[in-house]
């Protein structure tokens, strides 16, 4: 661990700049008289370009790595707008503009199911349900409590102490990971294995995956997700007469 | 000519017809109306009124723009973008003509060969529901929140039961590829249609499909009666045209579906096979999707003036209680289908049979419901179903 921190001041760094800067953001307390937003911004593009350079480059591709840094920044900078946003309606829209750009990065990386299924879960169900909840209960505007947030260290510091192991670990793994290419995916999972008439991401190729492979894993999820709905309807309140 | 090229012109050929033609199927849905109505309908512009669209487009063009003082600013402006976006993204997938016979300098698809284009149809139309809910929220009015939570609420149930009822096509053609599922439709001959193996998803399909493109009887979120204009009571001129424009772009996305997927898209038996050589072969494909794809959007328009608008809560009780129900079942009957590789034969007669069955089910409970309100306060037996109310309407109004 030590030793990682000595041989990446850089990431370090950019995480700590980072931090700051949108710790700076955050919308606190101090609902009436916002802070300027300049300096925060500044801190955490500075910090944001540090980690990055820190990674080095993962696309050979000219095109490949506009679209990279174009989904993957896109994300980066959706995701600080969502946290930092007093509006809550607001925080939800760049929630779902981090999901849309999470799924360009998903395309680049051949999976267009996971990112088709991506979009409607995320964007075109979970957030819009958020919108319709923050629609109810905020008719007149949004009250005090709802545009500061609370617990803006605690939450900044696990996170990036998150960042920073996931970055430690991708990069204890060697400085430049080769990019997996069709031919050699990880084997060991003998129905995923690419082969010339069935490239990597296409749908048959998942299908047999993840329904031969990864049966179990899918059917516990499948149970899980019918307990949770089942547990749902049964706690929600009822009256005497017909439905809510 | 290079792919890059004949790319941009299909783009430019979409992007360029659809305003064209949505203004004409206004011209034909407001001469539908009339006629329903036994009224004259539009005839002051041009010979038979056929100048009218473009003198509501221009209408439409000069009109004030009228921005409240209390609106957000930036979603308002926004989201008649969003609407006109993601319907018009959406046509990408679609082949609106026969793919494999179009002559060199032009191809009738804009993404060819997309392995996964109903799933993409359906992630990028559900997104077109921000338009709506951001149109309303940013509006700041209580009629527009009203109408873009109803929005909201009935375009993430009706996903359900959409999403439900192509999964027996996609198991019965092996594909998700809206080029392939034609393909094999057009080569198996007529009786390989999908609407004789899967009458009840295509039904489905087309009922959740008006409701997800706001078209009555599913409109309740325009509701005027009630709502005034609902999410576009603030807006004017062409920023409401563009909802519009939107609306419209997603009836015709809706009837190129049912006609690809269910109808066997622009194969019919005698003039358009997959074998035909003679001259303008793709031409004749081409009209004979086309007349497919028009006779559904007629369909929509006449459904327009039958059905009346439904009450929200069964509206829901439409989508939760009898649509997605009847939806699983059509999936376990393809399931068992395949996996015992019965004849098809059998999804015809378990069709019919499951939505017979639904009907009597329902009128059953209906009955029942009816008889043992009696007992219960007189408020009760109108308000909130349980079911056999909602259930009723859906086996016998559709």
């Amino acid at each position: 661990m030590m030793e990682w921190i000595q041989n990446h001041p850089l990431a370090l760094g950019g995480l700590v700049v980072w931090a700051a800067g949108l710790l700076w953001l955050m919308p606190g307390s101090h609902v009436k008289v916002s802070r300027p937003v300049v300096p925060g911004l500044i801190l955490s593009a500075v910090g944001i370009v540090l980690l990055c350079l820190s990674v080095g480059k993962p696309q050979p591709e000219f095109a490949d790595e506009v679209l990279f840094w174009l989904f993957g920044g896109g994300s980066l900078i959706c995701g600080v707008l969502m946290i930092t946003s007093r509006n809550p309606a607001y925080g939800a829209l760049w929630f779902a503009l981090a999901t849309l750009c999470t799924c360009g990065l998903f395309l680049l990386r051949s999976a267009p199911f996971l990112a088709a299924a991506t979009v409607i879960v995320y964007a075109g169900a979970v957030i819009v349900t958020f919108l319709f909840v923050i629609m109810l209960a905020q008719q007149s505007g949004a009250v005090a409590y709802d545009q500061k947030s609370s617990h803006s260290v605690i939450a900044i510091l696990a996170s990036f102490v998150l960042l920073g192991g996931i970055a430690m670990a991708i990069q204890s793994q060697g400085e430049q990971p080769e990019p997996i290419s069709a031919d050699q995916a990880p084997a060991g999972n003998p129905l995923s294995i690419a082969t010339a008439e069935q490239p990597v991401g296409q749908l048959k190729g998942l299908g047999k995956s993840l329904f031969g492979d990864y049966l179990f894993a899918v059917e516990l999820a499948g149970t899980l997700l019918l307990i949770a709905s089942v547990g749902a309807i049964a706690i929600a309140p009822r009256r005497e007469q017909g439905t809510l | 000519m290079s792919e890059l090229l004949i790319t941009l012109l299909t783009i430019g050929l979409v992007v360029a017809a659809i305003p064209g033609v949505c203004n004409y199927l206004i011209l034909l849905e407001r001469k539908m109306a009339a006629w329903m109505q036994d009224r004259v309908g539009p005839n002051r512009v041009g010979p038979y009124g056929l100048f009218q669209p473009l003198a509501d487009g221009l209408k439409l063009l000069l009109k004030e723009e009228v921005i409240p003082k209390h609106v957000d600013r930036t979603l308002f402006v926004l989201a008649p973008m969003i609407s006109v976006f993601t319907t018009i993204l959406a046509l990408a997938v679609v082949p609106f003509g026969p793919v494999e016979d179009a002559p060199s300098w032009l191809r009738f698809i804009i993404a060819p060969g997309i392995d996964i284009g109903l799933v993409f149809i359906f992630a990028i139309t559900s997104l077109a529901v921000y338009g709506i809910i951001l149109g309303g929220w940013s509006s700041n009015n209580k009629y527009s929140a009203l109408g873009s939570m109803r929005a909201s609420a009935q375009v993430v149930s009706y996903e359900i039961p959409l999403g439900m009822s192509v999964v027996g096509i996609a198991l019965l053609s092996g594909t998700l590829n809206l080029e392939n599922i034609l393909t094999q439709q057009a080569q198996g001959g007529i009786l390989a249609w999908n609407i004789w193996v899967q009458p009840l998803a295509c039904l489905l399909f087309f009922t959740s499909s008006l409701a997800e493109a706001n078209r009555l009887p599913f409109d309740l979120a325009e509701c005027e009666q009630e709502l005034v204009g609902g999410w576009h009571t603030e807006y004017s001129a062409l920023k409401w045209a563009l909802f519009f424009l939107g609306e419209y772009t997603h009836v015709i996305t809706i009837s190129f579906l049912t006609s690809i997927v269910f109808f066997g898209g622009w194969h019919f038996p005698g003039i358009a096979e997959p074998d035909s050589a003679y001259m303008f072969a793709w031409l004749v494909k081409l009209l004979v999707l086309l007349t497919k794809v028009f006779i559904c959007i007629l369909l929509i328009m006449m459904l327009r003036w039958t059905i009346p608008r439904f009450r929200f809560d069964q509206l829901m009780e439409l989508a939760w209680k009898v649509m997605i129900p009847l939806g699983l079942v059509n999936v376990v009957m393809v399931m068992f289908v395949q996996q015992f590789q019965l004849s098809r034969l059998w999804l015809v007669a378990g069709s019919v049979s499951i939505f017979a069955a639904w009907g009597f089910l329902s009128a059953t409970a209906k009955r029942a419901h009816l008889s043992g309100g009696k007992k219960r306060p007189a408020t009760h037996t109108t308000g909130h179903g349980h079911g056999a109310h909602a259930a009723g309407h859906g086996a016998g109004g559709h």
